[in-house]
Parts: structure tokens; sequence; C-alpha cells
């Protein structure tokens, strides 16, 4: 058996605060045959950038859910490709999008109309790892071995993620954008969002819906909005107010950065830099941009050019979120794909069986307690590295596992039985489950993938004759929007 | 490998740690004049002394014991015969043959031989957790399992004569590989379909690469397992498989 190849066709959807993409990439991938430990993403290309579309709105709080599928039906004949011919990929819904109250609903469709492993994921702290590789960031700091902010400024959040070298060091997030404020074709202000309003409260703007602002009040609203970007961008001393705009208030580690880069609809502004009529998209975006820009100007940070600016999230979502696990997965395949299983993470305090199992149960019983089982399709259970592989060690660990699926009453759900390990031993752990139980049932056990609480997991159908199976580990957060003061 | 320290002046620190980690072989040691620095020829000589040991020692009876292993010989009688003659350390003598056929299952579905090969390390670093994720697998698969020998001194081609003296269906070889400078740790599996002298190296599978840096001895044992039955339901190895 030799070098194996198989490409992989798959999508990527962003339904952000003001615009809504797809994009549709090809993944080459490839394993040297039996025997070989990894399975190697040769390349990535992007086939398709589709256009890029106002999301629609039913109301201030409603996507249509009904618009947007329309609108991804004929992106995808306009493509070439059809749900059938779609691999895997991933739907997102990002900024304010994912504050309205049928989001879940709607990357959960669109999903499903897209293609048969196309995942729903939603979450600021991913959104800002898709952008940040989807802009170039995280092959810049790959490349070079350095660190690298991106920032990417989108119609209603801002995302952050710190890259150095090979690693994703953060991310960080803001309730800032360039649609919180928006007007009608007159100037005069149609809506305010909550951290628009808050700003404007705490600063005591003259700004109201139905009126028309002052230039300098509006340029003082944007002020405060890129005061709070580059605080967030330096980290280490942060203003109650930029506080308040933070979306999860996370203490940042302080480094020194090799350069910053801006993606998202507002970071194509920043660098576009032309006479562009600043009110041209009936925001606030263009002034937005143009208080950044200033302000970079006389800073000492270096900004580097992205390869994707308002693109950057979607092509992250199409090409960054599938992973595969190593080539010695065990599977019942009857079972693939699983989607939406929520990852619950053991740690071990000890190492003989009896141990084992209590740490195992303890970790089901959270999971049982966390998630209602008939909603989901079953628990992953992810297990913490366990240096020396021995038999002694695989054949306790079984047991354990056995003992543990018994009592803590997860056997009874007849839920498939999914374990993920971050070591090489996925078909070895899967022999002895076997050998001890044959009520452990079906079984899946995936390998050399990390996975943590609070992540969910999608196993694909396998590929590569088998010898791998396409991994996605995300996040199911959608937001609440921030109460205005 | 021993530990180095690159005490060097690279122009980029970052990048020369990402690239010296990023395999084991000896990259950014430096010098001193013209010359490689002292530790960084004490410890190639260290790891290179480490190979020769790996070469020239014996499995102690003891693994062999606790494995449960019945030990026989090649045609070698020491090393450097068997250094000098790779095809001695492919045929076992008439008596040998008896020996075998006497104390051995015969027509098992599977033959397991453990080789000391070029390595007695890789077999003693290995085999404990190697057999028994072997033999467990083979029981829940229904596979019969001959008894397991150990053979002193012997080549990857002797699991042909030994299978064809038991009249294995499938013979498992693991073997001890040529040592590099990195490892000397590394075992082999070798199989092949219906195993008869002479049959061509093409028609046997191998799992290599077997250590703990490598694939681990027990999901190598798994994966050994899952070929074993591909193999069984194909009635054939090597370039036989489809």
């Amino acid at each position: 058996m030799g070098r194996e190849t198989d490409t992989l066709t798959s999508v990527g959807i962003d339904i952000g605060t003001t615009t809504t993409q797809l994009v549709i990439s090809e993944i080459t991938i490839s394993s040297a045959g039996l025997g070989a430990l990894d399975v190697d993403i040769e390349q990535t290309e992007l086939v398709y950038r589709g256009a890029i579309y106002e999301t629609p709105l039913l109301d201030r709080q409603t996507l249509n859910v009904e618009a947007i599928e329309d609108l991804v039906t004929s992106e995808l004949e306009q493509s070439g490709y059809t749900p059938a011919s779609i691999d895997s990929g991933a739907v997102i819904v990002t900024g304010e999008s994912s504050y309205k109250t049928n989001a879940e609903e709607l990357v959960t469709r669109i999903a499903a109309d897209a293609g048969e492993f196309v995942v729903a994921t939603a979450g600021p702290e991913l959104e800002s790892v898709l952008a940040g590789t989807g802009s170039g960031a995280a092959t810049w700091a790959s490349d070079k071995q350095k660190t690298i902010l991106n920032v990417d400024i989108g119609g209603g959040t801002t995302n952050m993620c710190l890259f150095a070298g090979d690693s994703i060091v953060e991310t960080r997030c803001l309730n800032v954008g360039g649609r919180l404020l928006r007007f009608n074709t007159a100037g005069r202000v149609t809506h305010i969002s909550n951290p628009a309003a808050l700003l404007i409260n705490e600063a005591n703007l003259d700004i109201e819906v139905g009126k028309y602002p002052s230039e300098a009040a509006l340029h003082e609203l944007v002020d405060l909005m890129a005061n709070s970007v580059f605080e967030t961008v330096d980290g280490t001393e942060r203003s109650e107010l930029t506080k308040e705009l933070t979306i999860r208030n996370n203490e940042y580690t302080s480094r020194t950065i090799d350069g910053v880069c801006f993606s998202g609809g507002v970071g194509r502004l920043i660098a576009a830099n032309d006479d562009e009529d600043l009110f041209a998209y009936q925001d606030i975006g263009g002034i937005l941009a143009t208080a950044i820009r200033e302000r970079l100007e006389s800073s000492s940070l270096i900004v580097r050019p992205p390869t994707e600016m308002i693109r950057a999230t979607v092509i992250g979502a199409g090409t960054q979120t599938t992973s595969f696990s190593g080539t010695t997965v065990s599977f019942d395949e009857s079972v693939l794909p699983l989607k939406n299983l929520p990852v619950v993470t053991a740690s071990f305090s000890g190492t003989d069986r009896e141990s084992l199992a209590d740490d195992l149960r303890h970790c089901l019983e959270r999971g049982l307690s966390l998630y209602e089982t008939d909603q989901v399709a079953g628990l992953a259970l992810a297990l913490p590295n366990f240096d020396t592989l021995s038999y002694d060690r695989i054949t306790a660990l079984a047991h354990a596992f056995d003992q543990a699926y018994d009592e803590s009453g997860y056997a009874r759900r007849q839920l498939p039985y999914v374990i993920v390990t971050q070591q090489n031993c996925a078909k070895a752990l899967a022999q002895c489950l076997r050998a001890i139980s044959t009520d452990v049932s079906p079984l899946i056990v995936i390998d050399e993938i990390a996975a943590s609480d609070g992540d969910y997991l999608d196993i694909g159908e396998p590929i590569l004759s088998g010898q791998t199976v396409p991994v996605i580990v995300k996040s199911l957060v959608f937001g609440r929007e921030s109460s205005a003061a | 490998m021993t530990d180095i320290d690159p005490h060097t002046d690279p122009e980029d620190e970052t990048a020369l740690d990402r690239i010296a980690s990023a395999s084991p072989s000896r990259l950014g040691l430096g010098r001193s004049g013209t010359r490689p620095r002292t530790a960084s020829v004490l410890s190639f000589r260290a790891d290179h002394a480490q190979a020769r040991d790996a070469v020239l020692t014996h499995v102690s009876e003891e693994t062999i014991e606790n494995a449960g292993l019945l030990k026989v010989t090649s045609l070698v009688s020491d090393q450097d015969e068997y250094l000098a003659r790779p095809d001695r350390g492919r045929q076992i003598s008439e008596e040998t043959a008896e020996q075998i056929r006497d104390a051995c299952t015969h027509a098992p579905d599977v033959q397991i031989i453990v080789c000391d090969g070029l390595s007695s390390t890789a077999v003693e670093a290995n085999i404990a957790d190697l057999l028994p994720m072997l033999t467990d697998g083979f029981e829940e698969r229904g596979f019969t399992v001959g008894t397991l020998l150990f053979v002193e001194f012997g080549r990857v081609d002797i699991m042909d004569a030994i299978g064809e003296e038991l009249e294995a269906d499938i013979v498992v070889n693991l073997i001890g590989e040529r040592p590099g400078l990195n490892t000397a740790k590394s075992l082999s599996a070798y199989l092949v379909y219906g195993p008869e002298r002479g049959k061509p190296t093409a028609t046997k599978s191998v799992i290599s690469n077997i250590h703990p840096d490598g694939l681990p001895a027990i999901e190598a044992g798994a994966q050994i397992v899952d070929l074993v039955a591909t193999i069984h339901d194909q009635q054939g190895s090597g370039i036989e498989l489809t």
C-alpha cells in the first residue's frame, strides 16, 4: 500500500452582523499508507469565492432564515457544487448575528442544507481564531516564528487572536463594530445597538434614534471605540469602559507583538484609505476605520497586510475547522457521522484500575448532568495524556471504562461510546475494550485530537480507505447581547 | 539521544530551536574552531556505542522466560557469523526443525516468532507490551495462535522456514531493526501468508518503527491484529493485498 491521497470539498459559510458569505475550498490530504502515523494536509485551494451579501433580517432580533437559506442555495448553484458533493465544512454565525433569538436554529438548518458533514458553529473565541487563520496571520506567525495579533473588526464585534509561532495564545473579543449605529439615506439615526448606547450614555453624547447627530458627537463615539480597540490590543491597562465592552472578561497575557493584522469589513476600510464617502454603508464603519487609522499612524505598532480582509472569517471556517484523527482510529462505521457531541474531559488522580474507574465515572456523571442525553447523540470522553502506554495501563483503563460506563448509568441510555485520546492508542484501547465487554458498542475511539470541556465534536465518515476520520472540534456558544446601561 | 545544549550564536535563536526540535538529528550543535565541540563528539560516540550494543548484545534469558518464549536458533553460531552470513540467519538446522515440530502447536492460524535481528535492545524494549496485545487480539478474533518462539541470530526470512515446518497459515516475525544513532529500540513486524522457504520479500507486509517515540508497542499490536485479519480474509500478504 503506497501513498494515498483524497480530496475533500469543504464549504465555509459566515453569517455575520452585516454580511453573509460563502466560499468553497478543496483540501487534499494524504497518508503514506499502512503504518503511517499522521495524515497530512497537502494543499488547500480556494475554488469559489462567493459574493458578499447583506445579512437578511426579519426584524432587529430575528434573522431571516428562509432568505439566508435561499441565498446559500443560489450561491451553491452559482459555484457549480451541490450539497451532495460537499464533504465537510462549517457554518458560523458571528458578531451580533449570534445574539439573535433564532441564531441556533439558523446555523443548524443552514448546516443541514449545505451538505452531509457541514457543521454548525458559533462562539466569539472560535470566530477570532477562524478570522486569524483566514486572514493569513496564523501562517505568517508560523512561517516567521513570530508573534502577531489579528484584529478582525466586523459590523458587530471585534475579534482578536494572538498567534505565536505555531500556537494560538489567546483570543480577545469586544462589542465594537461598524454597524453599532445605523443611519437612513438622509443621515438620521435609525438604530443604536446596546454597546453603542452604553458609550453614548457614558460620554453623554447627543445621539438619538430619529435625529441627525452632529459630526463631533459621532467622532467622539468612534474615538471611544477605537480607544477600546487599542487598549485591548495592548492588553495591559484597560479602562472600566473597555472591560464593559469586552465579551467574557478575561485577563490577557502581556507580551511584545511583532505585528498586528486588521481584517473584517472595517479592517478593509482601514487599509483602503481612500476618499470614499465615509457614510457609504449608512453606518459608522467608515469613520471608525478612519479613527483607527489615525491612531495607528502615531503608534509604534507594525501593521502587517493580511492576505484576506472581509472574507477572513469565512475562509477560516471553510478551510481550518476540519482536522483528521491519527491513522490508527477504531470505529463502528454504522453510526457515523456523529454531530454535536459535547466533550467531557477526564482527569486522572491515580493509575490503578479502581481510581481510574472512579475518575471516569465522575466525569461521565458530570457530563450526564450537564447535557440532556435525549438531546445529544452521545458524550465524547476526552482523556488526558497518561505518559507510558504499557499493556498493563491500557488494560486497566479498558476495565475502568467498562465499569464507569455501567455505574454512571451511561450504558442504559443506548448511546454510542465515543473516546478521544491525545496519544496514539485508539486501536489498542478499542481492542482491549472489545475484549472485556461486548456491551460497549457501538464504539468509536479516535486519537491524536485535542479537545477540552465545553467543546463539541463532530466525527465524519472515514476517508483514505478507512485510515482516518475527519473530526471537527468546535464551540457552540450563542451570545447574549450585553445590556445597555 | 543524549541531550546537547546547542550553544551557538544563531541569528534567530527561536527559529533554530524550532528547527532543531523538529528532528531528532544533530542540528545546530555549533563548533569550536573547525571542529565539533567536545560535548557533541562525546554524545555522538555514546549514541554510537548504544547502537553497537544493540547489535552485539543478547536478549536476556529473563526476557525470553518472562514472555513465555521457546528459544531456538538459526544456523548461525555467533555474532560475527551473524553479520558475515545473512543467508545462514534465514535457515534452521534439521535438528531445530525436528525440535519445533515436536514441541510446537501444529498448523496454527498465526505463528508468532520473535527475532533478535540487529537489535536485542528493541526486543527487550517492546515485547512485554506487544505480545499480550497480539495474543489477546487474536483470541478475540478467534484465531489459533502457535507456540511462541524466540529465534536467536534470526533474519526476517527465517519466518518462511519456521512457518513451513509448522504449516502455519500466517507468520508474524517481530524483529529488531538495524539501530540508527537516534534510537536502538525500534522493532519491525513482518507478516507473511502461506510461508514457505524462498518466498519473495515482496509478498511480506511490514509494520515498522515500533518504539516508544514512534508507533507505541500496544498500538502496533492492535494494528498487527487488524492486518492479520485482512491477510487472513484476502489469503495473501505484501503486494498480494489489494
